[in-house]
């Protein structure tokens, strides 16, 4: 009797101390939520709504202390508001006292974040319904349409120039990218580097560069390469490859994670080497999930050139750019008709080749 | 003695003490079946063997080398000599039947050689005699996934043939198949055992299947050896001793 209780409480204390760390952690990052819910409804509430909107002040005042007095007091509410078990974090996870203040708390807290939210949001838009349709400006923007839909083909040697330009710069750039991102996806593939600690660090750290350098917009690539190597495709070009690089990296890296990994096994245990385990068993499977990424690449490089040419990448971009400034619409118009055009085709036909490929 | 494996322990990261001191002795041209539950240990063991698997602690002699502490290039050259089959197969999918068999060779090979896929007229011949062997010589140049599972199996054999492997490993290789091809498949293993003289260890599920080919079994439970002997032996006390009191008999033909 003596033996069986014993052993029933070992294998419960294991249990129970689990779950207790975890309740902890989740009390934790309760707390934090709760916090910071407190000091973004004091924000909003005293900075967008009663400063800009019921002020109307123009410039916003800052001050360190009044933001660190507010700071105070949303740690001492939220602290507070989790340590009651009522507040909607910890509703969120899972830890909220049943009762009826606890419901309360959730549905009126969650009813005022959300418009506040939506009114700090309308205000900082600027939102007006006057402006959208003042007479004037209707006027202004039937004007702009009609020219949009008369093109002005005079141009259209130049336009069909910086078209071709465009593609070719997405060409070159998906093109180029694609030796670096295939290198990169096998030192970013889970799966290969997680064996030992130096070949994971490795992983790890590679990981956080890719993550890095996708977060940052081609557009912003475009502009630190046009400083770089001067305005023109060549920068709207290094743009592009950055990117996609980045982006392609990855998928190429997920494709190889999703890989069958029993001909791995097989082929492992006949004796071959490193470098044969990934021609032979790994290659074969990722080469079409490859090629299909590279072509989706391409179609989506196309029209990032056009983006791109806005901020000086060259290509069709650019021209839009000159013909804007100068409001000479019906040229813009024709060169928004090739794009839409081009950027079209690019799409049907990727996706296409990448079903015919499947 | 051509496997000896004494006080064999695997103990998993998740915990799992998936074998408990295993000794075994495998002698030249056997072909031994290894039973038990779902659970009990048979792949862990077989991947031991060809260091699939890393086992935790114990010796694994292959041919008078301790294979579960060989590293590096020693390993894989005890590797070439052990040949195995899986459940699923595991052909590269996309490759040709040729391609796939041609693999079991790539451990002799070297690398270049292998990448720029230049085989000499020895390897593409030897691969064509182990495809006859199985008899699959018709479908050489076709997709491998194209192949039914039991022509699969064949050729996942066949691949292992160029190993001109002195142990085979069958992990259940007939799992995935019916019953009929489930038999011409062990066929061959009974085949390559008798007129090449090449040792078998293969984990089945059906007793009849047991009886049929091996030379001896041994069944595993909860990571321990609790029969060896002659798979005729195994009567109705043993086989609830090994599968547990609810187990019943399921016969296939
Ligand atoms: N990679 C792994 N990681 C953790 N535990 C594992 C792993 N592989 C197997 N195990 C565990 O080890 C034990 C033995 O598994 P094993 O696969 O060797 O059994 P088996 O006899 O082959 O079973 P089956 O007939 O289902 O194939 C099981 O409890 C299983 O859950
Ligand atoms: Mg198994």
């Amino acid at each position: 009797m003596n033996e069986i209780s014993a052993m029933g409480s070992d294998r419960a204390v294991p249990v129970a101390a689990g779950e207790k760390a975890g309740r902890r952690i989740k009390y934790i990052k309760a707390t934090f939520l709760d916090i910071f819910l407190a000091f973004y409804s004091i924000l909003v509430v005293q900075r967008a709504i009663y400063d800009r909107f019921i002020l109307d002040l123009r410039d916003l005042p800052f001050s360190w202390t009044e933001t660190g007095a507010i700071f105070i007091l949303s740690c001492v509410i939220g602290a507070w508001w989790t340590y009651t078990r009522t507040s909607l974090s910890c509703r969120l996870f899972g830890i909220a006292k049943n009762n009826n203040v606890a419901e309360w708390t959730v549905e009126i807290f969650g009813w005022f974040l959300f418009d506040i939210t939506f009114i700090a949001g309308w205000i900082t838009t600027k939102i007006s319904i006057v402006s959208l349709f003042s007479g004037e400006g209707v006027q202004g923007a039937a004007r702009l349409f009609g020219a949009l839909f008369t093109p002005q083909f005079g141009i259209l040697n130049d336009a069909l120039f910086a078209m071709i330009e465009t593609i070719y710069i997405a060409l070159i750039a998906t093109l180029l990218s694609i030796p670096p991102a295939l290198i990169l996806s096998f030192f970013t593939a889970r799966n290969l580097m997680k064996e030992n600690k130096f070949t994971y660090a490795i992983y790890y750290i590679l990981r956080i560069i890719l993550n890095f350098v996708r977060s940052i917009e081609a557009l912003i690539w475009a502009i630190i390469f046009s400083v770089w190597v001067g305005i023109g495709p060549f920068a709207g070009m290094l743009a592009l490859l950055v990117h996609t690089i980045a982006s392609n990296a990855r998928l190429y890296s997920e494709a190889i994670e999703s890989i069958d990994q029993g001909p791995v096994e097989a082929i492992s245990a006949t004796g071959a080497n490193r470098i044969q385990i990934v021609w032979h068993a790994i290659v074969p499977q990722i080469v079409l999930p490859f090629l299909s990424y590279t072509i989706y690449w391409w179609d989506i490089n196309v029209r990032m050139a056009t983006i791109i040419g806005l901020v000086g990448g060259g290509g069709i971009g650019n021209l839009l750019m000159q013909y804007q400034g100068l409001a000479r619409w019906r040229e813009v118009g024709l060169i928004v008709i090739m794009i839409a055009f081009v950027v079209w085709v690019m799409d049907y036909v990727s996706g296409r080749i990448r079903e015919a490929i499947y | 003695m051509l496997l000896t494996v004494r006080d064999l322990h695997k103990t998993y990261k998740s915990g799992t003490h998936a074998l408990k001191g295993v000794s075994l002795d495998v002698k030249e041209g056997e072909f031994l079946v290894v039973i038990g539950l779902s659970g009990s240990g048979k792949s862990t063991l077989l991947r031991c063997i060809n260091r699939l698997v890393e086992p935790t602690s114990g010796t694994i002699s292959f041919l008078n080398q301790d294979i579960a502490h060989l590293k590096g290039d020693q390993l894989r050259k005890a590797k070439r000599q052990i040949g195995m089959v899986f459940q699923q197969f595991n052909l590269v999918k996309r490759r040709s039947v040729l391609a796939n068999v041609i693999n079991g060779r790539l451990g002799s090979l070297r690398t270049l050689e292998s990448i720029f896929r230049s085989y000499s007229d020895g390897v593409l011949a030897d691969a064509n005699k182990c495809l006859e062997t199985v008899g699959i010589t018709d479908y050489a140049n076709v997709r491998a996934d194209t192949l039914s599972g039991g022509q699969q199996q064949r050729v996942a054999i066949a691949r292992s043939l160029m190993q001109n492997p002195r142990l085979l490993l069958a992990d259940e290789p007939v799992a995935s198949l019916d019953p009929a091809t489930s038999n011409s498949v062990m066929q061959y293993f009974e085949k390559i055992n008798k007129e090449l003289g090449t040792t078998v260890i293969c984990s089945l599920h059906f007793l009849s299947l047991v009886r049929r080919y091996a030379s001896r079994a041994i069944a595993l439970k909860a990571g321990e050896i609790v029969y060896e002997g002659s798979p005729d032996d195994i009567d109705q006390t043993w086989f609830k001793r090994i599968y547990g009191e609810e187990a019943e008999e399921v016969e296939i033909v």
